[in-house]
């Protein structure tokens, strides 16, 4: 049997950052992810950040990375500004929270998965290939086992190898949780649910429309009524060429009012302020029912064609990297570019009858369970020669407009190579020796301590914020509080009290529908403005979102329904964010081929990721 | 040191978008992209596996004008070959599968200096001409061991054999897979249904290693390529080209349609009215009425 020093289980932003740190501490490390190509499996919001503590150390992704991460990486966009919008029907009151996003960061970049994890990959491998490592895609590790002093490694497509240390990646649905029972599935009301679409829009347009500098962004938050009174709220992220639009919520919260997913995208986008964000002019096809069905299709045909190469050249033309066109000779100058789409577009009106309407482009729709690390995250993060980092450990920071999971899972990361190669070099894998000095390492970083205590700095800068608000015509009870807030003596009370309280005691407080929907429904509807949007945004039905979606399908299913006619999988027919649930009789039944492996069923299922290179494959994340 | 020779063929690409015709339906060549051969791919897999599995050296062969280049640079990306040639010369115009075999029995005798050849992989058939039997007539002449139809095989070192399964289907019989053990050297083609399989952890990461390595040398193919005419080939002009080609095509017959006894019903999705017949009779069918 095959043996190795250690093995990473799961490619997500985590386990890349435990290879490559592995890699540079000089040990060998294999890492075995499931999807076909790194980075087909993994959702994210997301803005990365490194941040920085005054007293304790930090790795972030430059650290491991290299520092020249920020010039090389394909990040999205530098976030500048941060905003807070809160709701009521069509009117929206705004705050800038930029100093929030600004405590202690060094940066934050917005980021899509599909991009930034196989570029992550391929400088993990790089420092990998030297000692004898290296990524194993398109491999699904089904379980281990321990006989006599080996540890023993499955997988469904590989002989069975042997290891003296695994890091556990695998992300929230950690089936490397649920073999050893190293910690007990989350609960729902443990996790949130995360739903997100990828909108198209050219670069200069989102530069131009939400006032940004070049390859600079800006993040957005909202709540109030668009949540439909769940606990959690909406985002909107600038990527260069693309917007991150999504919804995180609570999972206990959806249970007890269950919304289909894809309506949580849906009352986002008809927001006005969100639909002339999202706003594009595009082209609008019309079918010609008198032509005869053959007629039709080669109409269809030309017209596709058409609208390709006017939709490649209209990107192309407002992007930063127009000049292309005219460097490789095909243009001799940008006019002439721009001369040439509006000879398309008069083709496709003029010939083809095609209009060009406001509307906007949805590319990819995407949902995944995120841990709530302040309710979930392990204790002892390991068991045997298994650490657990990253969502698999349960870790994260999620509190009001603090959303940071992937630079908490690169830090452990970090922080467990650091263990592993200390057991290396003293051949010594014993839970008590590897897996409690990493536990010492975890409990060390700041990170952990947010996912425990309060941040009373973070906390003030918050008041700081709120304080600012105007009282007039303000509901009476929010007032005082607001006014309360004026005052810096009280504000320093609050923030004392809430440390004394603890997060237990305050999280029902601060967390819930009260501060995510009423209060800022309230604020919209007395201090906000009123906003129109020029457009009714035409929205993909949910079948329309899977159809888009790439899958390679599983003959067999991965989720196995235990109790059919339990409240839990009821609520799943609403839930599935692709529908994957319909009753037969009284019975819940599943057809696993839509699925997108988000996890929300796992709680009253048997859950496995599909084997190897099977199931869905993003291709933004 | 295992020897492997692959024996590949630039064609035209017929995938949707790249292909093109002229009125009379025949191929327009000069406007269609070639690439390399689909079933020459397949054989670059197998060579591939051999590389991984048994850390064979590869050399691959193509006789074809000097645009078989890219042929060569593409089949270097899957297998990550030492060695390129490609063998050129207007002598060789007009070769049928005959003259064709002589080049490549001596292409492949200047494989790696000279130095033996244990296997050589060829594809099953070309995409744009009945070209089949150059495998076989190459093995002959070269007085290889000649497999054909292999869908899967191990090579022992030890005992110096290949042990390869082979897809027998011949007419109005059942489909047989025969295993075969054969001494080296062995001439192979490789079926279409052919994949490698790596299942170790080293393996994976074997071939991760070469798919990397082969990329990169193929961004500086023309290093590993060597290029022969006839003379550097040792070739007799008479056994080459048009003179050395016995075949006369006398006529190329059309595949005769087949008369099919199924009817088709083009059905207008949008309309349900059009829908609910299509539904009952797939109803029917499942019941088995
Ligand atoms: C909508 C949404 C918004 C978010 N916004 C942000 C944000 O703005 N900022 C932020 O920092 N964080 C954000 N997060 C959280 C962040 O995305 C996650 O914390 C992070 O992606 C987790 O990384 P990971 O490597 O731990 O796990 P994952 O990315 O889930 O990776 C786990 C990997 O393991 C593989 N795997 C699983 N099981 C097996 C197996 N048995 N065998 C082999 N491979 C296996 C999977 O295929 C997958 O690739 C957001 C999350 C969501 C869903
Ligand atoms: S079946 Fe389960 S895991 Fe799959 S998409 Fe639906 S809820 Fe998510």
């Amino acid at each position: 049997m095959e043996q190795f020093d250690a093995a990473i289980i799961g490619g997500g932003s985590a386990g890349l950052s435990a290879l490559k740190k592995l890699s540079d501490l000089n040990k060998s490390a294999i890492l075995i992810e499931a999807g076909n190509q790194i980075g087909t499996k993994n959702v994210s919001g997301g803005i990365l950040y490194s941040k920085q503590d005054p007293h304790r150390r930090i790795y972030n992704v430059e650290d491991v990375f290299g520092s020249d991460f920020a010039s090389s990486a394909p990040i999205e966009r530098l976030i500048k500004k941060y905003f807070l919008h809160a709701t009521s029907k069509n009117k929206i009151f705004t705050l800038d929270i930029t100093a929030l996003h600004e405590y202690k960061t060094n940066f934050g970049y917005s980021i899509l998965l599909n991009r930034l994890n196989p570029w992550l990959a391929q400088l993990a491998s790089e420092s990998a290939d030297k000692h004898g490592g290296g990524i194993i895609t398109g491999v699904h590790v089904s379980d281990i086992q321990w006989i006599e002093d080996k540890t023993i490694v499955k997988t469904n497509e590989l002989e069975e190898f042997q290891v003296k240390s695994i890091i556990a990646a695998d992300g929230v649905n950690s089936e490397v949780a649920e073999i050893t029972k190293a910690r007990q599935k989350f609960k729902p009301e443990e996790v949130y649910f995360g739903v997100k679409v990828i909108i198209k829009l050219p670069e200069n347009i989102i530069e131009e429309r939400f006032h940004l500098n070049s390859s600079e962004g800006s993040a957005h938050l909202f709540a109030g009524d668009i949540t439909l009174n769940h606990v959690g709220g909406g985002f909107l992220y600038t990527n260069r060429e693309t917007l991150s639009l999504g919804a995180v919520y609570h999972y206990g919260s959806l249970l007890s009012n269950p919304v289909t997913p894809s309506e949580l995208i849906n009352v986002l986008i008809k927001n006005p302020l969100i639909s002339e964000y999202i706003k594009d002019e595009v082209p609008l096809r019309n079918e010609n029912a008198d032509l005869s069905k053959e007629d039709q299709l080669k109409v269809q045909l030309s017209v596709s064609k058409l609208i390709k190469t006017y939709n490649e050249l209209r990107y192309k033309y407002f992007s930063k990297n127009n000049v292309e066109l005219v460097e490789s000779g095909k243009f001799t100058n940008i006019e002439e570019i721009r001369s040439k789409i509006d000879s398309i577009k008069q083709d496709l009106i003029g010939k083809y009858g095609v209009q060009f309407v406001n509307n906007y482009v949805e590319l990819e729709y995407s949902a995944k369970l995120i841990p709530d690390g302040k309710r979930c995250q392990m204790r002892k993060p390991y068991y045997r020669n298994i650490l657990f980092i990253g969502d698999a450990a349960g870790r994260g920071i999620f509190i009001g407009p603090k959303i940071e999971g992937l630079n908490v899972g690169i830090d452990d990361a970090v922080r467990a190579s650091i263990a592993i190669s200390r057991s290396l070099e003293n051949n010594n894998f014993d839970s008590g020796y590897m897996g409690s000095y990493y536990e010492s390492l975890v409990n060390e970083s700041p990170y952990t301590r947010d996912m425990t205590k309060i941040d009373k700095d973070y906390l003030t800068l918050f008041l700081n914020v709120v304080r600012n608000i105007s009282m007039d015509s303000i509901d009476p009870r929010l007032a005082i509080g607001l006014r309360l807030m004026k005052n810096t003596r009280f504000r320093r009370v609050a923030v004392g009290l809430a440390n004394i309280l603890g997060y237990n005691k305050i999280l029902p407080i601060v967390e819930s529908e009260q501060t995510y929907v009423r209060v800022p429904n309230l604020l919209a509807n007395k201090l906000g403005n009123i906003v129109t949007s020029s457009y009714v945004p035409v929205i993909p039905t949910l079948s329309e979102r899977i159809a888009k979606l790439q899958y390679n399908d599983d003959s067999e299913p991965h989720i196995i329904v235990e109790d059919r006619r339990s409240e839990f999988m009821k609520k799943l027919l609403l839930l599935c964010p692709t529908n994957c649930y319909s009753y037969e009789g009284e019975d819940v039944i599943l057809q696993h081929e839509g699925c997108v492996e988000c996890g929300s069923c796992s709680i009253g299922t048997k859950w496995k990721h599909p084997k190897g290179e099977k199931g869905i494959i993003y291709r933004y994340g | 040191m295992l020897n492997v020779g692959v024996i590949i063929k630039l064609e035209p690409d017929f995938s949707e978008g790249n292909v093109s015709y002229n009125s009379d339906g025949t191929l327009n060549r000069a406007e269609t992209k070639n690439i390399l051969g689909p079933h020459s791919a397949i054989a670059c897999n197998a060579a591939f596996y051999c590389k991984v599995k048994y850390e064979a050296r590869i050399s691959i062969g193509t006789m074809g004008p000097p645009i078989a280049e890219s042929a060569l640079k593409q089949a270097q990306v899957l297998t990550d070959a030492e060695e390129l040639n490609l063998y050129s010369d207007r002598l060789f115009a007009g070769a049928d599968t005959l003259a064709t075999a002589e080049v490549l029995k001596n292409g492949i005798g200047k494989m790696f200096g000279e130095n033996k050849i244990d296997i050589v992989f060829s594809g099953h058939r070309a995409s744009d001409g009945e070209t089949g039997q150059t495998g076989p007539q190459t093995a002959w002449k070269l007085g290889y061991t000649f497999l054909g139809n292999v869908i899967g095989f191990d090579i022992d070192l030890g005992r110096n054999v290949v042990i390869a399964k082979r897809l027998i289907s011949l007419q109005g019989m059942d489909i047989i897979i025969e295993e075969i053990e054969s001494s080296l050297p062995v001439f192979i083609t490789i079926d279409p249904s052919y994949r490698s399989i790596f299942n170790t952890v080293s393996q994976r990461l074997a071939a991760n290693k070469f798919r990397k390595e082969g990329t990169k040398r193929s961004e500086e193919y023309r290093q590993f390529l060597r290029v022969f005419d006839s003379k550097k080939l040792d070739l007799d002009p008479k056994r080459v080209g048009l003179p050395g080609s016995p075949t006369i095509v006398y006529r190329v017959e059309k595949i005769p349609r087949a008369k099919t006894n199924r009817k088709t019903e083009v059905i207008d999705p949008s309309n349900p009215n059009t829908l609910s017949p299509l539904i009952a009779k797939i109803i029917q069918i499942v019941r088995g009425e």
